[in-house]
């Protein structure tokens, strides 16, 4: 077995001078898995997302993460639209890892890369209009685009699917599972729901009360809480 | 015409009061473009008065005796400087932590820092034992009695400053936009913060030294407004914002020249035009 890239052991997590909101969590996450973080609203999933991300510390337990390079896509409403950005701006973001002197990524060459995101996303049509009057499901490629051009190892993906409607929805599942192949991903995804990604994910971690379950896919939706769950929403 | 070819001429008798307005109304946008982005506007309105206020104290403690820097008239310009800035800086550390936490209400937080910096400047000045009139000049912007010596002192700085807002456009931009993914990118959020802090309070000192805590903040948050409806990509709004504040200076000192009208409430008028005619034809078009 590989090692894994992301390892959580005994971890309590939370935000700093407040009680933790996730105790004893372990989860082990190794590459090429399709991991769905799901749990309630206000359960703790977003926590986790930002703890592996080093957005924020691990309360205590152990956190270790293996030196890799993300990508991130945030809740695409967190991103404020008075910025005159365009897409293409928006998705130029990915390639600012460094300082443009040292990057090594000028002028054309970040042009290049841009624009192979872009279009791999399929938002090549409207990468010169404002992102934020974008839609909800055009936003969402930008920002995959985004997170592509930053060349990661990991994708996450923070509540991808939240307000856009069930066609856009199953078109960039569709896009996520063909990233996946092509590219050689790992994802992290939070989703509060399961029906529409069931069948990308490698493997669950159910985020409820506190504590977080992890396991296969397939085993965690046919038995326990999350079983049940998932029988009510279809 | 010719009013403005005077105004133009090396030997125009006002010549660094123009030419600093106007390096002024260019510069101040650059950094102004942030506040406005960052919902900051009113951080525009306090933090020039809490520059005035670190000026008064400066003046007070030399008053009173504190003597800090030695050398006439140009110490004491050193002098209200390193109190602005230090007024300034350690404001914006004490804002930003607050604001960082994101707790109670920011914009009561900055009403109150406006409240109490207007109120310290007048009690700095009225416990002041000397040289009463010259600090309100100072408090002003003595623009138009600028010494050759500051005067390329300032446009050295704001040049910096300048050249600096355009080198890291890409990173402050990064920031201030979405800070988790900064992070994620492995940059360090905190540092670049840091320096965009240490450059608007820079800005906002030197700024208020030359034309008047008023003014700057005139120049920080109304050509940037004026720009925003109208751009595309943050180097063509930091350039409009620049333009159009550069612009507000020029006609602005032109009104006051040929009207001998004050010039700080002449050019915040002009800016203020700007903004109307930019709404309107948004409007339009």
């Amino acid at each position: 077995m590989t090692e894994p890239l992301i390892r959580f052991n005994r971890a309590s997590l939370g935000y700093d001078g407040k009680a933790p909101l996730l105790t004893k969590v372990d989860l082990e996450i190794r590459g090429g898995e399709f991991w769905g973080i799901l749990g309630h609203n206000g359960s703790g999933k977003t926590t986790i997302l930002k703890t592996a991300l080093g957005l924020i510390p691990s309360l205590r337990g152990k956190l270790a993460v293996k030196g890799v390079r993300f990508g991130y896509v945030p809740q695409k409403e967190r991103l404020d639209p008075i910025y005159p950005l365009s897409a293409r701006d928006v998705a130029e973001m990915g390639t600012y890892r460094k300082l443009e002197l040292f990057s090594g990524l000028r002028g054309r060459g970040r042009a290049d890369v841009v624009r192979r995101c872009l279009a791999e996303c399929g938002a090549s049509a409207f990468s010169e209009r404002r992102f934020s009057d974008l839609s909800g499901g055009q936003k969402q490629r930008v920002l995959l685009a985004r997170a592509l051009a930053a060349e990661p190892e990991i994708l996450v993906l923070d509540e991808p699917l939240a307000g856009i409607d069930i066609t856009t929805q199953q078109a960039l599942l569709a896009l996520l599972a063909s990233l996946k192949g092509r590219l050689d991903l790992t994802i992290m995804m939070v989703s509060h729901r399961v029906r529409a990604e069931k069948g990308l994910f490698t493997h669950l971690a159910w985020v409820d009360e506190g504590r977080v379950t992890t396991g296969p896919a397939a085993e965690m939706l046919s038995t326990g809480r999350l079983a049940e769950i998932f029988r009510s929403e279809l | 015409m010719s009013v403005i070819l005077e105004m133009l001429s090396p030997d125009f008798l006002l010549h660094h009061a123009i030419w600093g307005s106007v390096v002024v109304g260019f510069v101040c946008p650059l950094v102004g473009v942030y506040f406005v982005l960052r919902r900051l506007v009113f951080w525009g309105v306090a933090l020039p008065q809490v520059s005035a206020s670190g000026i008064a104290f400066a003046f007070m403690l030399q008053g009173l005796g504190l003597t800090i820097l030695e050398g006439g008239e140009s110490g004491e310009r050193h002098l209200a400087i390193a109190g602005a800035v230090v007024f300034t800086l350690g404001t914006i550390l004490v804002l930003a932590a607050l604001e960082r936490r994101g707790r109670g209400l920011s914009e009561g937080r900055i009403g109150a820092l406006y409240a109490l910096a207007s109120a310290a400047t007048i009690l700095f000045v009225a416990w002041n034992a000397a040289g009463e009139t010259e600090m309100l000049g100072l408090l002003k912007g003595e623009i138009v009695s600028i010494s050759e010596r500051d005067f390329h002192a300032m446009l050295n700085v704001f040049g910096a400053v300048a050249v600096a807002m355009f080198l890291f456009q890409r990173e402050f931009t990064l920031v201030s936009y979405d800070r988790d993914m900064a992070v994620t990118l492995g940059r360090s959020a905190l540092a670049w913060d840091a320096l965009l802090f240490l450059i608007i309070g820079v800005t906002i000192s030197l700024g208020v030294m030359t034309v008047g805590p008023l003014v700057i903040f005139g120049f920080l948050v109304i050509p940037p407004l004026a720009a925003l409806p109208w751009s595309r990509g943050m180097a063509s709004f930091s350039v409009l914002a620049s333009l159009l504040g550069g612009f507000s200076a020029f006609a602005g000192f032109y009104v006051s020249y040929t009207r001998d009208l004050p010039l700080g409430p002449v050019v915040i008028c002009a800016a203020c035009a700007v903004y109307a005619v930019s709404l309107s034809a948004r409007r339009l078009c």
